[in-house]
């Protein structure tokens, strides 16, 4: 195996191709590598490409690279008043040390049924920004995750635009512990709220089925309505429908189907500044 | 083969590598430190932990090319029997090593954490210890033993 380390985004795209592999952080990668599922003959290493490194606000929108840390997002301010659900799964993702390395472009590039970025960043709305030696692309993360592969070869993840909507965020998991925990369950909710109204819902889930996924389902249930106690229990009676669906008859569906209603729950009392306080 | 400079434990290191090779196998077999120790090897139970620009990271997830031109700290680099660094010496006066392979791991957790936040809350001390797993101590003795070395380093 090859190693090359591109100085700049034109280099990391005029050098990939069939044989060669992006290394983000590397921690899901470097297992790979030494389990043989991954056998790039080069290894494309974009940790000096400094066009992939940046957070701003701009034009309307959070501006994320998709080089950008977990703990870098989870330390930033920014990311806390612009994207909640996003900011708090950058708090409990893997272990301090992973987040130290581990990447958000990473983080769905090896796409992991339970990847904990993916859930906030759908129900957030989010663009990614793709770039190839046939240009740039921009496309929803949702409209992404339907694709089969991921990403043609070449793609290269540049980073991910996020609609700054005013829309209030929130974020939970389940793992069997609260620490170094993979997501057995995680639920990501965004609110576009007018007074009390719910005005637009988008909640994904993640860890239920192959992909995170956006459920129209809830979001045409709970778009519209004040959102009180009733609101709430309905959320988290529709979740498991949804999540019945989404496993069929799968070993972990009786678990999942009843904890997504806490979970849920727990999205919900997670919204930036308090809103869910307001069901208890 | 690819050329590989890196500082570990404040000396300048020039090998050659293969681009596969993982960080904590280039410390320990091409440098011969043995302090850092692989218990999982896929980045769940932090024992290998090092501290890299000053942030931990786990070894074992990290290729020894990543760490090109970056500053390493192993625990060779933190102390020795004559000189125990502060988290060091707390660890053995407070009993918080049992079988020890753990240990180097949570040393340098808690000393990347008291490199930035000298006097921590127990919460902080808890998050930032939350990477490294022990099976034998329960815990209790080494989140003491880090807020002994907290006290001792800012002198309260």
């Amino acid at each position: 195996m090859e190693f090359f380390q591109p100085q700049n985004l034109t280099e990391a795209v005029e050098r990939s191709g069939l044989d060669t592999c992006f290394l983000a952080g590397g921690t899901d990668l470097v297992l790979q590598l030494r389990e043989g599922k991954a056998k790039p003959q080069v290894l494309v290493d974009l940790s000096r490409v400094t066009e992939l490194k940046y957070l701003t606000a701009a034009g309307g929108c959070l501006e994320i690279g998709s080089m950008l840390t977990f703990a870098e997002l989870g330390g930033s301010e920014l990311a806390r008043a612009k994207a909640n659900a996003l900011w708090l799964a950058c708090q409990s993702m893997g272990s301090p040390q992973i987040r130290n390395q581990a990447t958000l472009g990473g983080n769905l590039a090896n796409c992991s049924p339970a990847a904990d970025g993916l859930p906030p960043l759908l129900a957030l709305g989010a663009l990614v920004r793709l770039v190839s030696r046939r240009g740039e692309e921009t496309v929803p993360l949702a409209e992404l995750l339907s694709r089969r592969p991921l990403l043609e070869v070449g793609t290269l993840i540049r980073g991910f635009r996020i609609p700054d909507q005013g829309w209030k965020s929130g974020f939970a998991k389940l793992g069997r512990r609260r620490a170094l925990a993979i997501a057995r369950l995680s639920v990501a909710l965004a609110v576009e709220r007018e007074g009390n109204q719910a005005k637009r819902v988008r909640v994904a889930l993640g860890a239920v089925g192959e992909r995170p996924f956006l459920s129209e389902a809830l979001a045409e249930m709970l778009q519209g309505r004040e959102m009180n106690e009733a609101w709430l229990e309905d959320a988290a009676a529709a979740a498991q429908q949804v999540v019945a669906s989404a496993l069929g008859s799968r070993a972990s569906a009786p678990y999942k189907r009843v904890a997504v209603s806490g979970v849920m729950r727990e999205a919900w009392a997670s919204l930036a500044g308090g809103e869910g306080t307001a069901c208890g | 083969m690819v050329e590989l400079e890196l500082t570990v434990n404040g000396k300048a290191c020039m090998l050659k590598i293969e681009p596969g090779e993982r960080l904590i196998d280039v410390l320990r077999q091409r440098l011969g430190l043995t302090g850092t120790k692989e218990g999982c090897g896929e980045g769940e139970c932090g024992a290998c932990t090092v501290i890299m620009d000053g942030r931990t990271i786990n070894s074992c997830v990290v290729l020894a090319i990543q760490a090109h031109g970056r500053d390493i700290t192993t625990i060779e680099g933190v102390g020795n029997r004559i000189r125990p660094h502060p988290v060091q010496r707390a660890f053995v006066e407070e009993g918080a090593v049992q079988c020890g392979y753990c240990t180097p791991g949570m040393v340098l957790a808690a000393k990347a954490l008291l490199d930035k936040n000298p006097d921590p809350s127990p919460q902080e001390i808890g998050a930032a210890m939350s990477g490294n797993l022990c099976r034998c101590t329960g815990y209790d003795k080494i989140l003491r033993a880090v807020q002994r070395a907290a006290r001792e380093v800012t002198g309260t």
